[in-house]
């Protein structure tokens, strides 16, 4: 590209030419006012000459044509540095006025990224922003270290009607009104002069200007003096004068009054004068001087004397740095090169120009002058570039001054700004707008906020224009710039900015640029005013989570202000606060399936079918039933739609999340619905489909949606969410009329100003349907309502939610009909027969527990057998005859037990039917409930033979309280059934019994156990030796009847599920503890326990029983004979089979047992006891223990079997038989007859079935005491 | 240790999948998202320079007034990028070469995992 014709070429063109200083006497400006304008307005139009073609020679000499000329007017008085105010208020309106125009794009769409491509370089760098460029560098106009700002020419103007015009022309050129750039001696004050009359014509004929301009010839110099006529036009607006004076009018001058005196003539003559003016004064004096200075150049610094002596010079010259290196006069070398290199430049001899410069910027750098030094740098590039020459040196230059202006502070920096500029443009002329878009940005660091944001929005022009395209630099950078607008208080250019770069950072990841971009905007654009868009896009930025808290009200807070200032309600769809989480929303619409609270529907479908199996009929008897009933009812054939009931509430669970860390407040939450009444069913069909795609398509306004109280009313509810809080609501909606219910979606209120409203997807629908999960379960937004139905709604009075194990407690189930129609044939299945069983309606009057005391006149022992058929199935029906009316309550008995310690689900379910004929011929009514059951008193028991009676056994009862500070009471221990008696060891009659069990406290106690089924014990008509024993100081009276119904009832599930966890095929007996909780405060009401411990069984059990029977104290008179004892072995069978049992005695015997008799058997004996202490220890480790063979082999024993040594008997199952033994004693004392074995074999009819160790085995003799004393 | 180190891992798709301000100086709520811009406007150098050069470490290629953006390109061209204000390329190379992701990562899903975010704030201690 030709750089002539580039915009910086154009640039140099227009703004390094050579500046003409004007001097004017009041009456010539006042003149030029009358129309409106100044002197130099006047002529600036024409100081721009297209087509001058004038033949220039410089140095060289060969001429070349200048084609494009201009000069630049200029007043005396500004020929002086800006004052930098001024300069940047002149800046700022630039930046002001295109703000204003900016504005009515703002309400338009962001730009897309397709916009942005297609725009032109030029509307992406708009008209104002070069504007803008060019006042920035003019602000460095006269600067002291350049030289082409220097006036090459004075124009100096007198009026016609001065007085004495040729004496005013010295008074104009007076020292004292010079720009300081003469006085100071920085510029040759010698320049060229030339002199113009300004003559009106209005005021008269010429001849008193010709008069003049004659005598101004005369003493000033002949070709040096001009007259110029004005304001010939004597109409005030002569239209032909307007006309001719717009078409400058666009170069920025503006005819305030309105008025104009110039004609067309006067036009013509300025335009002579200002040709003539240029050509043949400015450009010849050009001419010359450079010529002169290039002449003076050369004999002084060219040619390598020259060189030397300058180096020396310059050595020894060597002064103390100033700031801003050696003051140059006009006269030194120095000056003198900068005004031929610039003068030079000006007239396009860029060659000359920059070996000049070259030449200069050596001395300057052994000077250390930096600033002239990088200002004839800069000049440098400037010619590279002008002769398009290497690009590299050019760039080189450029740096070069930009770092150098940088490095020396604040005097440079503006100086960096205009060579930045100049470098940025180019850099863009030769397509690298990558580096000028750096340069813009390094230049913007060092300009104050507004001018480095014009800066910062061209170097993302820049990135936008680089290839390839940097679109994430273009919005950073844009940015910024947005930013350093908001900091000068450029509002609309802050938001345009950021504007532009939206689409960058449209649908980006990267959340806190998109919070900080759409915060900002929105933010703007409130304080502009514009307050709906800055609504929308405060809505992107409000549910921000990862944002901090001041943050996050921060937003909120601005985002409710500007809501508020728009003083009405806004709609807004899917808003983010609070969130909703659409994958949780189920709706809740009850057909069949009623439930008695919100958390039963949560529980899965199949627990329900299942426990609901035997309760309901089987469906598709049902369907066809009720169907044929109802043969119009054609929609509900489409399964997929869900039923719902006229006047039942359809709930809608969803669950919603506060993001934030604030608490916000959210009020109205409800349905958005729609009920149509038409049940056709084809045009239902056509209606939700319709309805469907309507919101697929256009979001229908929500007003639309408004409640309609005639046809269905919906809930509302009102919550605050915490900070990030979540919470799930349940709204609700109930149709009144028969109809097609359509969910549409839900509408919320958030702080009592913004309405946010979210539809139900349909896809999700969808989806869901093919998922074939449950229906209810599916998110079925189309509801079917059907005629009103009676529903009962129940729920368990006092339900524990905690209870201790072996809790027993009397509850009540209370069930309402709401509606008006009775209902019937009622029936009820609970999940946990073993937790729960229903009672007796007789129950329900029953003061607990107070009612399962025993009564003497009590003989409900039938009353079990009657209600296990019903426990045994869980199912439980209501009597026939049990109608629930409409509007009453009705209440049934229940039965609690806690019978395991855990976590329980108890799941209840009722079955009803209709009285009256309705679509649906029977409902459900679900409750659930949660029962924790916390461990109480842990009781086991080890049961062994006793061995001093048959049929006997001994029992421990180990009960631990497992709680970690309750304690309970033990009140009583029951053993089932009537076989089975219980009673204290004989010892403990008389001791008090422990009361109570503190927390981890652990006991223990012995029983005594009497089967009484086989041996007709008449201890059994005796009341003291029942099943029950009383454990409890209260006495009888405190007996709780454990064959009465709940307990009984409890304990055959006990029983039953015991039994398949026990491991022993067959129990012996079950025990039921019955304790009472010590009650802390006696207000409470007592508590009882029951633990039931089923299928019990002897530690070892053998199948026969043997005892020893006879005398205890024999009286025997050793001197005639030996004593003989008779005595008898009892050996019982209690095996089912056949048993041969053999006793085998022998007579070595342990000597010891002679002396050392057990003090536990033989207390409840009389007689005497040879005791010696030394003794004692062995002789109860040795009666504990079985006989040991090696002692008794050492010593005689006193005592021999004397009838037999073996015998044998065959005994049948449950049968005894006695085998009489005969003792030969020899001398007195005690002796204990256990020196005999038995062994037995048990004949099973099915061997192989029984385990080997039950059929055959033996025992030892049990220890049998007999005192024999020395008769008289 | 730095007292600016702001360090995220991009994705294939120009996602943040990760980041931490791992830094010693307190974090300030407004430099987050200018951090964000920062590292947002280099991907575009990035994306220049990554095809450009074999390796997989392009140290600093892009900087901000004071602060560089340091980035690692690994092989399925998911991007580690550092915005840090010292000038230790060693350290900010081994920084980069310990970190490795999981094999098992879902490419595009966002890091998550607590271990990780200790492990990456030690070794910035440590490099950095």
């Amino acid at each position: 590209m030709d750089p002539l014709r580039s915009y910086l070429g154009r640039l140099l063109l227009e703004d390094v030419t050579p500046v003409v200083m004007v001097l004017t006497t009041p009456l010539a400006e006042a003149a030029c006012r009358k129309s409106g304008l100044s002197f130099v307005d006047m002529l600036s139009p024409f100081s721009l000459f297209k087509k001058i073609d004038v033949p220039v020679r410089t140095a060289s000499d060969q001429p070349y044509r200048l084609q494009q000329f201009k000069i630049r007017m200029v007043y005396a008085s500004d020929v002086r540095k800006q004052d930098c105010e001024v300069a940047d208020a002149r800046i700022k309106l630039v930046v002001s006025e295109a703000n204003e125009k900016a504005l009515p794009d703002l309400l338009s769409d962001p730009p897309q990224l397709k916009d942005v491509l297609n725009k032109p370089e030029a509307e992406l760098c708009p008209l104002w922003i070069k504007k803008f460029n060019r006042e920035l560098i003019r602000t460095l106009s006269f600067s002291d270290h350049e030289t082409f700002d220097h006036p090459v020419a004075c124009l100096l103007v007198v009026s016609s009607k001065d007085k004495e015009p040729i004496s005013k022309f010295a008074d104009l050129f007076n020292a004292n009104q010079l720009p300081p750039l003469l006085n100071e001696g920085i510029m040759d004050p010698q320049i060229l002069k030339h002199y113009l009359v300004l003559h009106e014509q209005q005021d008269g004929p010429q001849e008193i200007a010709v008069n003049i301009l004659a005598e101004m010839r005369t003493t000033l110099g002949l070709n040096d003096c001009k007259l110029l006529s004005i304001n010939s036009s004597t109409q005030a607006d002569g239209s032909d004068a307007d006309n001719s004076w717009s078409t400058y009018k666009a170069h920025g001058l503006h005819n305030h009054e309105g008025t104009c005196f110039l004609n067309m003539d006067d036009l013509n003559e300025i335009k002579d004068f200002m040709q003539d003016f240029a050509s043949n004064h400015i450009i010849p004096y050009m001419e010359q001087k450079i010529r002169v200075l290039n002449q003076q150049v050369a004999t002084t610094r060219k040619g390598f004397r020259n060189q030397i002596k300058n180096l020396w010079w310059r050595k020894r010259d060597d002064v103390p740095e100033a700031a801003n290196g050696p003051m140059y006069t006009f006269t030194s070398i120095e000056s003198q090169i900068r005004v031929l290199s610039d003068y030079a430049f000006m007239l396009r001899d860029y060659e000359l120009a920059l070996s000049n410069y070259r030449l200069l910027s050596t001395d300057y750098k052994l000077d250390k002058a930096w600033k002239r030094f990088a200002g004839v740098q800069e000049m440098s590039g400037l010619c590279y570039f002008m002769l398009d020459q290497s690009r590299k040196d050019a760039e080189y230059c450029m740096e070069n001054a930009f770092t150098t202006y940088l490095r020396i502070g604040s005097s440079g920096q503006r100086n960096a700004t205009r060579c930045g500029l100049w470098w940025a443009e180019m850099l863009k002329t030769r397509g690298q707008h990558r580096e000028a878009s750096t340069v813009y940005f390094r230049i913007s660091n060092e300009e104050p906020s507004l001018h480095s944001a014009v800066l910062l929005e061209q170097a993302a022009c820049c990135y936008l224009l680089s290839s390839p395209r940097m679109l994430r630099k273009y919005g950073f950078h844009l940015i910024l710039a947005g930013n350093s607008y908001y900091l000068s208080d450029q509002k609309q250019h802050a938001v345009r900015a950021y504007r532009n770069a939206l689409f960058v950072y449209k649908q980006n990841p990267w959340s806190y640029i998109n919070n900080h971009v759409h915060f900002n905007v929105g933010r703007w654009y409130g304080v502009l005013g514009i307050f709906d868009v800055a609504i929308k896009h405060l809505l992107e930025v409000i549910a921000c989570s990862h944002q901090s808290l001041t943050t996050q009200s921060m937003f909120l807070n601005d985002f409710f202000h500007f809501v508020q200032s728009t003083g009405e309600k806004f709609d807004v769809y899917k808003l983010q606060l609070p969130v909703f989480n659409m994958s949780s929303l189920r709706v809740v619409n009850e057909d069949h399936r009623t439930y008695a609270s919100n958390a039963d529907v949560d529980v899965n479908e199949s627990i329900w079918q299942e426990l609901e199996e035997e309760l309901i009929p089987s469906s598709s008897v049902v369907r066809t039933n009720w169907l044929d009933t109802q043969p119009k009812s054609s929609p509900f054939r489409n399964n997929k739609a869900c039923v719902c009931v006229a006047g039942e509430a359809v709930k809608l669970n969803v669950e919603l999340k506060n993001p934030l860390q604030i608490s916000v407040n959210v009020s109205g939450i409800s349905l958005i619905c729609q009920l149509s009444t038409n049940l056709n069913a084809s045009e239902t069909g056509a209606l939700t489909t319709a309805a469907e795609e309507d919101i697929a398509s256009t979001k229908p306004s929500i007003s639309t949606f408004e409640s309609d109280g005639n046809n269905f009313t919906v809930s509302k509810l009102d919550i605050v969410l915490g900070g990030g809080e979540t919470k799930r609501i349940q709204l609700e909606v109930t149709p009144k009329v028969i109809g097609i219910l359509k969910l549409v979606g839900i509408r919320w209120t958030l702080s009592d100003s913004v309405v946010g409203y979210q539809y139900f997807e349909v896809a999700t629908q969808k989806k869901n349907k093919k998922g074939k999960r449950g229906a209810r379960r599916s998110l079925n937004t189309n509801l079917i309502v059907i005629k009103g139905l009676p529903k009962l709604t129940g729920y368990i009075e006092c339900l524990p939610t905690k209870a201790f194990t072996g809790d027993l407690q009397l509850l009540t189930l209370n069930l309402r009909n709401q509606s008006e129609h009775a209902v019937k044939n009622i029936k009820m299945k609970i999940s946990h027969p073993r937790f729960v069983i229903p009672g007796d309606s007789s129950d329900l009057d029953l003061e607990f527990p107070q009612c399962l005391r025993k009564h003497v006149q009590s003989d409900s022992n039938t009353v079990s057998e009657g209600t296990k058929e019903n426990v045994k199935g869980s199912l439980f029906a209501f009597p026939q005859g049990i109608k629930i009316q409409g509007g009453t309550t009705f209440s049934w008995p229940l039965w609690f037990h806690a019978a395991t310690p855990g976590n329980f689900s108890l799941y209840l379910s009722l079955y009803y039917e209709m009285e009256s004929t309705t679509d649906i011929p029977y409902r459900t009514l679900r409750m659930h409930y949660n029962v924790e059951v916390l461990p109480s008193l842990d009781v086991s028991f080890a049961i062994s033979m006793c061995s001093s009676r048959l049929q006997e056994y001994i029992v421990r009862m180990d009960v631990i309280n497992k709680t970690p500070s309750d304690s309970f009471a033990l009140n009583q221990l029951s053993c089932v059934g009537t076989k089975w008696a219980v009673s204290t060891l004989p010892s403990r009659d008389s001791i008090s019994f422990v009361e109570t069990i503190p927390a981890n406290q652990a006991v223990s106690c012995f029983f005594k156990i009497k089967d009484l089924s086989t041996s007709s014990c008449i201890e059994a008509a005796d009341g003291s030796c029942g099943s029950d024993i009383v454990l409890s100081p209260g006495g009888s009276t405190d007996v709780f009847d454990v064959s009465r119904t709940p307990i009984t009832d409890f304990h055959y599930q006990e029983r039953h599920q015991q039994g398949k966890l026990a491991k022993v095929p067959r129990g012996l007996l079950d025990f039921i503890l019955i304790s009472k909780a010590v009650a802390v405060n006696s207000s409470k009401s007592e508590q009882l326990l029951s633990h039931h411990t089923c299928h019990c069984s002897a530690l070892s059990q053998n199948p026969v029983w043997w005892l020893m029977e006879g005398p205890r104290t024999i009286t025997h008179d050793f001197s005639k004979s030996c004593c003989e004892a008779n005595i008898q072995l009892v050996i019982h069978n209690s095996s089912e089979h056949n048993t041969t049992v053999r006793v085998v005695t022998s007579d070595c015997m342990a000597e010891k047992s002679q002396t050392a008799p057990s003090h536990e058997s033989a207390s409840g004996q009389g007689g005497w006891h040879d005791v010696s202490l030394e003794n004692d220890i062995k002789a109860i480790a040795s009666t504990k223990g079985t006989h040991s063979q090696k002692q008794s082999s050492e010593s005689i024993s006193p005592f021999v079997w004397c009838s037999l040594s073996s015998a044998q008997v065959d005994l049948k199952p449950d049968s005894s038989a006695k085998i009489p033994l005969k003792v030969c004693i020899f001398a007195p004392g005690t002796y204990n007859f256990s020196t005999y074995e038995l062994h037995w074999k048990v004949h099973s009819s099915e061997s192989g079935h029984v385990d080997e160790n039950v059929t055959s085995g033996g025992g030892q003799g049990y220890p049998f005491y007999v005192n024999v004393l020395q008769g008289a | 240790m730095a007292s600016t180190a702001c360090f995220v891992i991009v994705s294939k798709n120009d996602i943040p999948i990760y980041d931490a301000e791992v830094g010693s100086a307190p974090k300030k709520e407004d430099q987050a998202y200018q951090h964000q811009f920062i590292l947002h406007a280099a991907l575009d150098v990035v994306q220049d320079l990554a095809w450009a050069t074999s390796a997989m470490f392009l140290k600093s290629v892009d900087r901000f007034n004071d602060l560089v953006v340091s980035v690692y390109v690994t092989a399925g061209h998911t991007r580690f990028m550092l915005l840090h204000d010292s000038r230790s390329e060693d350290g900010i190379k081994s920084f980069f070469q310990e970190i490795f992701l999981n094999p098992l990562y879902l490419p595009g899903s966002r890091i998550t995992s607590s271990h990780f975010n200790t492990k990456v704030r030690a070794l910035a201690r440590k490099y950095l």
